[in-house]
């Protein structure tokens, strides 16, 4: 009998293939954390210098190189919030109807090869079409309202998959439970699908968020203003937004040199508001999969 | 009057003819075990008993179900009253991720009651009925995820028996658990026949002869003998019968 560590040559060769493909497994996912490091790093390096209490509360000034982004905050937060409004109700319907109602009929699947094809559309051109239907077409104007259901459709397609895949996930064995118990479908979903798919479906509605906040094409032409320092006092107001901002004060500001710090502290807020969302998502998760074992 | 009787039952899976020609009668207070090798249809039968199969595209039924005389395939039956009074219990212990209370007092809640004093009290009557009151008294308000497979099933079990089934069926109830918790479900199932009249399907031939009064075999959809439990494992009528029970095959 051959002892144990008295390999073969062979052996020694299956052994090191082994050892070379997981090396160059780790160092691809060590890469791609360090890419990210270098984006956050370098942002904060060159933003952080911006940041102050005045930066984050006060409108922009002098052709905006000085002064802060509070308008183009506040805006970002009521796009998200209008935008949520509309996709997260009729996604999560949808969703719902796609697995629970219509699981494997013709209709899911040819709602879910359009809802994948919305995705893959240019979000440049969610932003022309928002401009055709809801600023000229039904007149509401560049405004909040426009912005929001232009957002809401890019949205969309990603809050339906979410919701779907969070169902799907759901074994099978606790609907014929409940359903052996004489609930009906809808009391089904409600009492027993849902709860259980909750965590994961408040996490992609999280996500969604954190896409909506960092797009810039869709509101281009439906509701962002160039330079607006005043508050929304309606959804038919315009309103400045951090993306857009970013864009402005970097390529067609009065002063692109003079804006360069604020620039970059208007990427690092934006950045923190998308990381702050995710680790909501995160928390948020874990915090609804406990609570859901004992309700 | 009968409790369950499936007459001429042929059911298909699209095309997949799985059950041929089924004819059972089932009385009151009986316990009648179905057994047969996997994918013979006992499972199958099972589920059309509480209408568990139309949750599946693409199935077909002929023939007529009759529960305590009614067609249970009528059309203007509802199927969630059915299944109010034809309770079943899965392979695969399926607790809900709700207290240990909330999983018991579920199937009163979705049929309208509210009173919370006689949920309580039909909570722990079914608890206890399914031989768990000791086990789980003290920790009511705690995940049921918290208990152990065997218990977990006693709490389904109880989950069904709550909303006072008249029929109970069990899919291989046991089958998932380990040889203690097995033991205990048979003496479960052996005292609720006072109460309920029961369906199971087993793989477990020593089960099918302890706990059951019929038995019938199943083999390739088609139900090969039907009798008393006792004459189906000394004197079966098919020889195929009798090579399944003494473990010649399957």
């Amino acid at each position: 009998m051959t002892p144990i560590i008295q390999a073969k040559n062979t052996d020694k060769r299956k052994r090191y293939s082994q050892a070379v493909a997981f090396t160059v497994f780790k160092l691809m996912s060590y890469s791609v954390v360090a890419i990210l490091f270098f984006i956050l790093g370098f942002i904060i390096v060159r933003g952080i210098g911006v940041i102050s209490w005045d930066f984050l509360t006060k409108a922009p000034e002098e052709g905006m190189t000085k002064g802060g982004i509070f308008p183009a905050i506040i805006g970002t937060l009521c796009l998200v919030a209008g935008s949520s409004i509309f996709s997260f109700p009729i996604g999560i319907m949808s969703g719902i109807y796609m697995n629970e109602y219509a699981a494997g009929s013709k209709v899911a699947t040819f709602i879910r090869i359009m809802t994948n094809n919305l995705s893959g559309v240019p979000s440049v051109v969610f932003g022309l079409f928002g401009m055709a239907l809801f600023v000229n077409t039904m007149k509401f104007g560049d405004s909040i309202l426009a912005g929001s259901l232009t957002l809401g459709l890019l949205s969309l397609p990603l809050v339906i998959r979410t919701t779907e895949e969070s169902l799907k996930a759901i074994d099978n064995s606790y609907r014929e439970g409940s359903l052996a118990l004489g609930a009906t479908k809808l009391q089904t979903i409600q009492k027993v699908v849902l709860p259980m798919a909750f965590p994961n479906i408040i996490t992609g509605l999280i996500l969604s968020i954190g896409r909506v906040s960092g797009e810039t094409a869709p509101i281009l032409f439906t509701v962002a203003a160039y330079f607006l320092p005043k508050l929304p006092t309606s959804i038919f107001n315009q309103v400045m937004a951090l993306p857009y901002h970013l864009y402005v004060i970097s390529t067609s500001g009065t002063n692109v040199e003079a804006s360069r710090g604020i620039a970059y502290g208007t990427a690092l807020v934006l950045i923190v508001i998308v990381l702050l969302v995710n680790l909501l998502a995160n928390f948020l998760r874990n915090y609804f999969s406990k609570k859901v074992k004992t309700n | 009057m009968l409790t369950i009787d499936a007459k001429n039952v042929d059911f298909y899976y699209s095309e997949f003819h799985a059950l041929k020609n089924i004819s059972l009668e089932v009385e009151k207070n009986k316990v009648v075990a179905l057994i047969g090798p996997s994918g013979c249809g006992k499972s199958t039968f099972l589920r059309l008993l509480n209408r568990m199969n139309d949750l599946i595209p693409g199935t077909r039924m002929t023939g007529s179900v009759l529960f305590e005389g009614e067609d249970i395939y009528a059309p203007n039956v509802h199927v969630d009253e059915l299944r109010k009074k034809v309770g079943m219990v899965f392979q695969k212990p399926n607790p809900f991720p709700k207290t240990i209370f909330e999983n018991v007092a579920y199937g009163l809640r979705v049929n309208g009651i509210k009173d919370e004093t006689f949920i309580e009290q039909r909570v722990v009557e079914s608890i206890k009925s399914a031989a768990l009151w000791d086990e789980v008294k003290d920790k009511m308000k705690k995940s049921a995820f918290a208990l152990s497979g065997g218990q977990q099933q006693r709490l389904c079990i109880a989950r069904a028996l709550a909303i006072s089934p008249k029929v109970v069926l069990m899919d291989e109830p046991a089958s998932a658990l380990d040889p203690i918790s097995t033991a205990k479900i048979e003496e479960l199932i052996y005292e609720l026949k006072k109460d309920y009249t029961i369906i199971i399907v087993t793989h477990n031939m020593q089960q099918a002869s302890r706990v059951s009064d019929k038995t019938a075999y199943f083999y390739l959809g088609e139900m090969i003998e039907f009798d008393e439990t006792t004459k189906i494992f000394t004197n079966p009528k098919e020889h195929s019968t009798q090579n399944y029970v003494t473990g010649r095959f399957g």
